[in-house]
């Protein structure tokens, strides 16, 4: 019975213990509406479903998706930008080594008036090139918006940090905020992450690979976006499968008390998973000899 | 021409619903003038009522004009609009409701911005398998359901909305994709067997193919 009362019902219902509950779920026992409440029920509605749309704007977790999922785009065409521009500047300057100063390159074509200022910001040799003001221009602008974007990227992943040490402090303070974030929005939110059983936070973001193993029989896959913790993608191979399956389990613990409600974690239990992710590092040492 | 009633009608080959609210066509749809009277084409693409409309051979499928009707997963409003123009036609002067029920913001605030135009279209916020929040906006059990929700387990889901808001005799209109059940094989046979032992009796069973992909439309009554 309580079950299937409203919020509002339910609150009532604890004010008020004598008064009867009705079902609202029964439509049969209402008086039939004048047109003057028909008209009012009409602007009622209209007003409630405006709330609740307004509502809608105060959940963090498709804010946070929005965040994370932008994050992810300006900086995939950050990167192609500035691989296209460096490689455009680079037929400019043959002796300049493209590899070994990519942020020089763009800052030199942004501070320079032409080919030549380049060349003499960046100590090379330029192309004997006739370049007319025209394409000077466009490469310049080019590189104008690979910094702006560069800039934005910064500003975007600070955001998502704020937003992510709120919304998961736990899960935050274990994984990082970057990954909390990208972890969230790859499970549709906060509610669903914190449902989720371990094994699959483990592979979040492998679906890819998870799906090929399902369908195909191939290795299923060890981490999905976790591999990105430093954890893992920092220790040897045969080390992190145990380690990203261990973590994704602390982590399934973390969001659970981020979004039950549950004690706040400290850096105490970081310590106590990082010293979790040395003792797995020492014993498969010990497998290896 | 064939009439399905006053303001529905096919013309040649294509659908058409009288336009209630005059000059104005909601996603660029075709209108044309008729005397005084303005239609709006119905593009069965984008809408299941108006795919069915053009495929079904048995009558019976849209509501009285002027009566309630509970709307389930209303989407952006593209088939809401239309059946406004039957149902409440200009300024509502037949006095219609629809109650269009969807959980997405992104929807409702659509079907907001359509009821300022149109009244008689009530947009709720809701999940529809939580009757509770849906109930106070219906004063009666309503003679017309539509649910087009696209989510697993809607059979049951629309066989329980039924029983607690279609009133006895009303038309209940179930649109089925086969991919949105866990099991896609056999799908639709599952979901008639479900609908016949839960008590409706099945008036026809529409596939929309050649407008909608893997898409069958139940036309129950109970």
């Amino acid at each position: 019975m309580k079950g299937r009362m409203t919020t509002e019902a339910r609150t009532l219902s604890i004010r008020f213990p004598e008064a009867m509950v009705i079902p609202p779920t029964s439509v049969d026992s209402w008086p039939e509406l004048s047109s003057d409440e028909i008209t009012l029920l009409q602007e009622a509605t209209v007003k409630l479903a405006e709330q609740s749309v307004a509502d809608a704007a105060s959940n963090p977790d498709t804010r946070l998706e929005h965040l994370v999922q932008a994050t992810e785009e300006i900086r995939a065409s950050h990167n192609t930008l500035e691989s296209r521009l460096v490689e455009w500047v680079g037929i400019f300057l043959p002796s300049l080594d493209l590899d070994q100063n990519r942020n020089v390159i763009v800052n030199a074509v942004v501070n320079s008036s032409d080919l030549v200022g380049v060349s003499n910001h960046l100590g090379v040799t330029v192309a004997e090139v006739e370049m007319g003001h025209k394409e000077w221009s466009s490469l310049q602008s080019l590189a104008t918006s690979v910094t702006n974007l560069s800039g934005d990227v910064q500003r975007m992943e600070e955001s998502v940090r704020v937003l992510a040490n709120i919304h998961l402090p736990s899960l935050s303070l274990l994984l990082g905020p970057l990954l909390a974030a990208k972890l969230c929005s790859t499970a549709h939110g906060r509610a669903r992450l914190a449902r989720l059983p371990a094994g699959t936070i483990q592979v979040l973001g492998a679906e890819k690979s998870l799906f090929m193993h399902l369908r195909q029989g191939t290795d299923p896959p060890k981490h999905g976006h976790i591999f990105q913790h430093s954890w893992v993608c920092r220790s040897p191979k045969s080390t992190r499968g145990p380690i990203a399956r261990m973590l994704a389990s602390k982590a399934a613990i973390a969001v659970r008390s981020d979004h039950f409600g549950g004690e706040p974690w400290t850096s105490k239990q970081v310590a106590q998973v990082e010293q979790k992710v040395g003792e797995i590092r020492t014993r498969r040492k010990g497998v290896m000899k | 021409m064939k009439s399905f009633s006053e303001r529905v009608r096919i013309q040649g080959r294509s659908l058409w619903s009288r336009n209630a609210v005059k000059g104005t066509s909601l996603r660029g749809e075709r209108l044309t003038r008729d005397g005084r009277k303005e239609w709006r084409q119905w593009n069965p693409r984008t809408s299941k009522l108006g795919s069915a409309l053009l495929k079904a051979s048995e009558s019976g499928l849209l509501p009285d004009p002027g009566s309630t009707c509970l709307y389930l997963g209303s989407g952006h409003g593209t088939t809401i609009s239309h059946l406004h123009d039957h149902l409440c036609a200009s300024k509502n002067h037949l006095e219609g409701t629809i109650v269009a029920v969807d959980i997405s913001p992104r929807c409702i605030r659509d079907i907001i911005r359509l009821s300022n135009t149109r009244p008689g279209i009530l947009p709720v916020l809701a999940d529809c398998r939580q009757t509770e929040y849906i109930a106070p906006f219906l004063s009666a059990k309503v003679p017309w359901l539509f649910q087009d929700v696209s989510q697993s387990g809607q059979v049951e889901m629309f066989i329980e909305v039924c029983h607690r808001f279609l009133a006895a005799g009303g038309t209940g209109l179930l649109s089925l994709k086969s991919a949105s059940e866990r099991e896609t094989d056999g799908a639709f046979e599952k979901a008639e067997d479900a609908l016949v032992e839960a008590g409706f009796t099945l008036v026809e069973r529409i596939d929309l193919a050649g407008w909608e992909y893997q898409h069958v439309l139940f036309h129950v009554v109970l």
